[in-house]
């Protein structure tokens, strides 16, 4: 059974909040007291509280005040609240209700009463959780590739575009993109079968992740291709990023049926800074390319989509003798 | 609201009991707070009745209202209950005079607890 959710007793008469008190605590309750209307919003506002019992009137704010401000805040969590009064008329009970309250019950409280009613506070927060909880799941599998947990292809897709429009936006950065394959994927699928491959895809990707800054993006482009988005990153950076994600992969080996598998991939590298009109397309189009050239000089290098200017700040150039395709020259953009 | 405070005992002490659990020192603890805060409000009351300010009155009335029905006071939640109506309505004499009995149902309840 899950915890009961923990509850807020707003209440400026100290025996009525006592007694509340020591009723709901015996019932398994976690309680936070509030003695005024302004104690109780700033409980009421924190993530925590999830059930609230209000007095109508208190100092500071009064309880249906305290229901129409945290409706406004529609924080995340549902807060169920029943309002507490020694009003009974048909006229009070509408107000309250309108103002924002779940419920509403005269003092003295019947104990048994408001047990039954706090009950049906949890069963709809308990919903409420069930119902976000399988929000996110499904989130989950409509942007995450199955196998992997990286983005899906739409999603890094996604990722592209929109940061492709912000740095047209913004203007001042460049915006870059890998294409990554796996070397002799098809081969290993082939000879060692598809869950050999499917471990290769997961070192492959859990080598990517350790090895690109946290605000990259990196998801699974194809059946053995996978696409980096970096936002602000020239096509100098890019290419030392992705030199470090070959050599990564390259020390990488996987236990086989009567050996072990080295693991190799080629890298194709664009930067919006190259083109005059840079677009999400051209940026996967223009990396491609890139990976294509990678392949055709030997796999297991990394290739521009341009002829690589290295900056004069530049604090360390890429090694030299590192398997890099031989750039190309700058082509009509 | 049924009472009639010639009829009962200033303190309702089963179904009090009842509210906090059977929990008899629990319940003399709530008397305790009780006391002190009647000692804080009547005074604060008298100060409205005497001032005319009817706001306060009926907010006053209001509270000791609560509390005596929580811990069953039924000729105190009475009295309380008629200062806050004589308040709401700008009725300060008839709020006075419900002040007198407030008081007299106070004393009868010391008198009972300590009996």
């Amino acid at each position: 059974m899950s915890p009961l959710p923990s509850l807020l007793i707003a209440e400026d008469d100290p025996i009525s909040s006592r007694i509340l008190e020591k009723n709901l605590r015996s019932w398994g309750y976690e309680t936070t007291v509030a003695r005024n209307g302004n104690q109780a919003w700033e409980a009421l506002r924190g993530p925590t509280t999830r059930l609230a019992l209000l007095d109508w009137m208190m100092p500071g704010a009064e309880g249906p005040e305290l229901c129409r401000r945290i409706r406004a805040l529609n924080k995340p969590g549902y807060t169920y609240i029943i309002l507490l009064t020694s009003r009974d008329s048909i006229q009070d009970i509408i107000d309250g209700l309108e103002a924002g309250a779940d419920d509403f019950m005269t003092k003295p409280v019947n104990f048994a009463e408001l047990r039954a009613r706090l009950q049906t506070g949890g069963r709809i927060i308990a919903l409420e959780d069930k119902l976000l909880d399988s929000q996110k799941r499904l989130f989950e599998l409509a942007t995450r590739d199955s196998l992997t947990g990286i983005w899906n292809r739409a999603t890094i897709l996604r990722f592209l575009s929109d940061e492709m429009a912000h740095c047209q936006r913004g203007g001042d950065y460049s915006l870059s993109t890998i294409l990554i394959d796996v070397d002799y994927f098809k081969k290993i699928n082939d000879t060692h079968g598809h869950l050999v491959g499917d471990k290769v895809l997961s070192k492959v990707t859990s080598c990517l992740e350790k090895h690109i800054r946290p605000y990259d993006k990196v998801g699974r482009y194809g059946g053995d291709e996978f696409l980096i988005v970096l936002p602000n990153c020239s096509l100098y950076h890019v290419s030392i990023v992705a030199e470090r994600l070959r050599a990564a992969v390259e020390k990488q080996k996987i236990r086989v049926d009567g050996g072990t598998l080295n693991l190799s991939l080629s890298l194709g590298c664009a930067s919006s800074e190259v083109f005059r009109r840079p677009s999400g397309e051209r940026m996967i189009k223009e990396s491609d390319r890139a990976l294509y050239k990678a392949k055709q000089e030997g796999r297991n290098r990394v290739g521009l989509c341009s002829e690589l200017k290295i900056p004069k700040d530049a604090k360390k150039e890429p090694k030299k003798g590192s398997k890099k395709g031989t750039p190309r020259g700058p082509e009509s953009k | 609201m049924a009472l009639n405070p010639n009829d009962s005992l200033p303190l309702n002490r089963a179904e009090a009991l009842e509210r906090v659990g059977g929990d008899e020192s629990f319940l003399e603890e709530l008397l305790t707070i009780y006391k002190e805060e009647f000692a804080e409000k009547s005074p604060a009351l008298a100060d409205a009745l005497a001032n005319q300010d009817a706001k306060a009155v009926r907010e006053i009335g209001h509270y000791i209202k609560g509390a005596s029905a929580n811990l069953s006071l039924p000729g105190l939640q009475a009295a309380a209950f008629a200062i806050e109506k004589a308040g709401a309505e700008s009725r300060i004499e008839d709020a006075k005079a419900s002040y007198k009995t407030l008081v007299a149902e106070f004393e009868r309840l010391m008198k009972f607890l300590a009996g």
